[in-house]
């Protein structure tokens, strides 16, 4: 979208005319007041009083007129400048040649402005020069006389440039906000599809169940794919969150529950941890579910729970198995059998942390605490 | 006398099957309902003891309605169904006053356990929701300036709430605990009202900053 017609920018510009409404009201004070100070300068009192008086009826023909966006063409904008530069054109003829302070004074800044805020940079640079030459072809040139028309040729480009920059920017602002609107609704409208869908695979599974053989296959399938949908689901809400290097390892582990009979718990808000901590973690808590499916049944089932404090994470894998009887690990390590582990402990201590192991007649747990404030980035 | 129900859910399929395992069981169903509005319109006419309430439904949503039946009669058990397990709405739920929550792929003998189960006034918790709201009281207790109304746990309900997220029964709770069921039961119960406590704290709150700022 271009940045001269797009809404924005529009709005950018009636903001800036506002502004400028007040601007000239301030100059124009200022250039009646210094008129009337200097009122014994002029050599012809009267043409200078008229002079005034064409300020004074312009800056409000002007504040009127530039009040409407559709007002705001090429004609109002060199009319507007024809009077500034007019106003300085003559005012060797009301007050003298050798006079050295103009009628209209700061006064032609409105012009500058305008021409600024609405052609910009080119704008601008028109304006200063035509402003700075009128100046400077009715007098004599001193040196404060070419710093004023340096000022007018440097400041109304430089403002221009702001003006295309803040327009051009409010634009760009606006787009983004337009597709964060459409990402917000397509996300609801996705919700909605999810949730519709959610529900079918639901029945179709708890049906399916009921009716046993053959539905129950089907209601078995239904349940997996309920499962992973819902997994997605998680998964897409992270995606929202906030990058820099970090994942959310709620919705890393949830990934988890896919395809096999495993819940995971945890708070509602991300837990925000370094990405290779993250890997780190869920390929460790992987690990142990992978042992119970070995040890307890392929579909035997498990719970993962994830808990958050300000100063590290703790996962807890719990299976509802026998447990391990005792001496049995004493056992292993001495045949040499305590890879796995010793690997998730080896991972875990990576990090860091400290890997538990407990079994009874509650099934097996471990237990992983990992400081958070990284020790691995 | 059997539990009277009311099931409210947008979907007319899901919401005839729950409505005939209901049936089939002996149970009562006194009204069904498919959004928001009808559900709290037929609610105050027909009183369930229990509803059985899916979240995503059109207008008003579940928290809403959860909340407004619960204010209408203290009551009534609200039991979540949910299909997407939505974490951040389950919590709302049960904040706003929810009994106990499930998801709808639970097998027909988990439901009606979980009615008659809230019927009695105990909480249906699952996993997902005690680790909802571990950290929900995890969250209250790293608040930079904590109120001494706060309702806060106990070490010992801290500990029953962290094995029912670790998918233990109350009965495999109270083994390993040493306590009895009734004991189990209680504290799961105890942590369930302090959790609405803390919502209404967080309520009132909120409504007299809002008061002041307005002043």
């Amino acid at each position: 979208m271009s940045s001269w017609t797009s809404a924005a920018s529009i709005a950018i510009k009636d903001r800036m005319f506002r502004a400028l409404a007040v601007l000239r009201a301030i100059v124009l004070v200022n250039a009646v007041v210094l008129n009337i100070v200097r009122a014994d300068e002029f050599t012809r009192p009267a043409a200078g009083a008229a002079c005034v008086g064409v300020m004074v009826g312009w800056s409000a023909i002007a504040t009127w007129a530039y009040g409407d966006r559709s007002r705001r063409g090429l004609p109002l904008l060199v009319a507007d400048l024809a009077v500034a530069v007019g106003l300085l054109a003559v005012t060797p003829l009301v007050k003298g040649a050798d006079d050295s302070s103009s009628v209209p004074g700061f006064w032609v800044m409105g012009a500058l402005f305008a021409w600024a805020i609405q052609y910009r940079l080119l704008g601008g640079l028109v304006a200063g020069v035509l402003l700075a030459g009128a100046d400077l072809q009715r007098q004599s040139i001193d040196a404060s006389d070419y710093g004023n028309a340096f000022l007018l040729v440097i400041g109304g480009p430089v403002l221009g440039y702001l003006c295309d920059s803040l327009q051009q920017m409010a634009t760009e602002r606006d787009v983004a906000e337009r597709e964060a609107a459409m990402a917000a609704e397509r996300a609801r409208l996705a919700r909605v599809v999810h949730d519709g869908v959610l529900q079918v695979l639901a029945l179709v599974q708890r049906r399916g169940k009921e009716l046993g053989g053959e539905a129950a296959e089907l209601g078995r399938l239904a349940g997996e794919q309920e499962r992973e949908l819902r997994t997605l689901i998680r998964a897409q809400d992270a995606l929202t969150a906030p990058g820099g290097g970090t994942m959310d390892l709620g919705a890393e582990l949830a990934r988890l529950e896919h395809g096999r009979n495993v819940t995971v718990s945890g708070p509602a808000d991300p837990v925000d941890l370094p990405a290779a901590t993250v890997r780190e973690l869920v390929a460790a808590t992987g690990a142990c579910l992978d042992n119970v499916r070995e040890h307890v049944g392929a579909d035997a089932p498990a719970w993962v729970l994830l808990q958050a404090f300000p100063d590290r994470v703790e996962v807890a894998v719990r299976d509802d198995g026998p447990g391990i009887p005792d001496g049995r690990l004493a056992e292993a390590a001495a045949e040499g059998r305590l890879g796995v582990t010793e690997a998730i402990r080896g991972r875990v201590a990576d990090l860091g942390g400290t890997a538990e192991l407990t079994s009874g007649s509650f099934g097996t747990e471990w237990e992983l605490v990992v400081p958070r404030g990284g020790t691995q980035a | 006398m059997s539990i009277r129900v009311m099931v409210v859910d947008d979907h007319p399929m899901w919401r005839d099957a729950v409505e005939r395992d209901l049936a089939d069981a002996g149970l009562d169903v006194v009204g069904v309902a498919a959004d928001g509005r009808q559900a709290l319109a037929r609610f105050a006419a027909v009183r369930p003891e229990v509803v059985l309430l899916d979240l995503q439904i059109p207008e008003p949503d579940g928290v809403a309605v959860t909340a407004a039946m619960v204010e209408q009669d203290p009551e009534v058990r609200v039991l979540i169904l949910s299909a997407s397990g939505e974490q951040a709405d389950v919590l709302a739920a049960v904040k706003a006053g929810a009994t106990g929550y499930l998801v709808k792929s639970a097998s027909r003998e988990e439901l009606l356990a979980a009615v008659r189960r809230v019927a009695d006034g105990d909480p249906v918790f699952t996993p997902g929701l005690a680790g909802l709201v571990l950290g929900e009281f995890q969250r209250i207790s790293e608040a930079p300036e904590p109120d001494p109304l706060e309702p806060r746990l106990t070490d010992r309900e801290t500990e029953v709430l962290k094995l029912v997220a670790k998918g233990m029964s109350y009965r495999q709770i109270a083994e390993r605990l040493v306590l009895s069921h009734r004991t189990v039961q209680n504290h799961v119960q105890n942590i369930l009202g302090k959790l609405q406590m803390h919502n209404r704290v967080e309520l009132t709150r909120y409504a007299i900053e809002r008061g002041l700022d307005e002043e």
